[in-house]
């Protein structure tokens, strides 16, 4: 059993949860002046490794609230867990 | 128009498990952020506004669960009549959303109400749900939001062995079979 421990409710099961990709990419301040290149890099373009990553999560069976995450994605395990607006506690 | 005419209507008994659908029930949503919403609703409500995760608050006519930092679900602990249960949806709703402090949401024909009496309702609920029910049974009020057989839930915890079901109209006839199709084999 995979479990996640949301940080509203605590640890629940995986099936409770749905996951929302790459954290912390920022919308550029000035979309207009951007190339669609550009444009595409950030709309489209995720990391997506194996190895720790930064992830949005949401808790859609549960407090429907959205976190972060840092996972490690060739074995599941969970570095940290964080809500929306706060800093990553690893680099 | 609310239609509280119920979908299921049945009580089932089997060996220590009792699963009866318990309606009209008065439930309302509320949905607030700041300290003046939660400090309103405890007084015009006179009940404590649960803050703690998973937990809840009682008093002899309602009931107000937490469902996260921003959301709580109100519903009265009897059978209640539609216009009775208007009054108390227009005071919340003049005094909450009027103000905008917050948001009322009268939710009465959007949940179904299922009691589940008897020694081994976690036990049948075990049988498709991932949630760990260890803590959760013997901690009286408190309250999980999860899945059981595909189905969102809000479990209550009212009593020892003694629970209040929350589950969509929608899901609830299909959720009401899967349970005593289960209690069968328990």
């Amino acid at each position: 059993m995979f479990l996640i421990n949301c940080p509203y409710c605590g640890e629940r099961d995986q099936s409770e949860f749905s996951a929302g990709g790459e954290a912390h990419i920022e919308r550029p301040k000035q979309p207009t002046e951007l190339s669609d290149d550009q444009w595409a890099e950030y709309l489209f373009m995720r990391k997506n490794i194996k190895g720790v990553q930064f992830e949005r999560w949401n808790h859609a069976h549960g407090c429907r609230k959205w976190f972060n995450m840092v996972r490690d994605t060739s074995n599941d395990k969970i570095h940290a867990v964080y809500k929306m607006g706060e800093k990553p506690p690893i680099k | 128009m609310l239609n509280f005419n119920t979908p299921i209507s049945d009580t089932k008994e089997y060996s220590e498990i009792k699963i009866s659908e318990v309606e009209p029930i008065l439930k309302i949503n509320l949905r607030g952020k700041n300290r003046d919403f939660i400090t309103k609703i405890g007084k015009e409500l006179s009940i404590i506004t649960p803050v703690e995760p998973n937990t809840s608050s009682s008093n002899e006519k309602l009931n107000l669960l937490w469902l996260s930092p921003d959301e709580w679900f109100l519903y009265s602990n009897t059978k209640i009549d539609v216009k009775v249960g208007r009054v108390l949806e227009d005071k919340l709703f003049n005094e909450i959303s009027k103000l905008k402090i917050g948001s009322v949401t009268n939710v009465s024909d959007h949940w179904i109400m299922i009691n589940l009496k008897g020694a081994k309702i976690f036990e049948l609920l075990s049988a498709g749900c991932p949630f760990n029910f260890n803590n959760f049974k013997n901690s009286k009020g408190a309250v999980t939001q999860t899945l059981i057989n595909h189905t969102d839930v809000i479990i209550h915890n009212k009593n020892i062995d003694d629970l209040n079901l929350f589950v969509r109209r929608s899901f609830s006839e299909h959720l009401w079979s899967w349970m005593n199709d289960s209690a069968r084999f328990i």
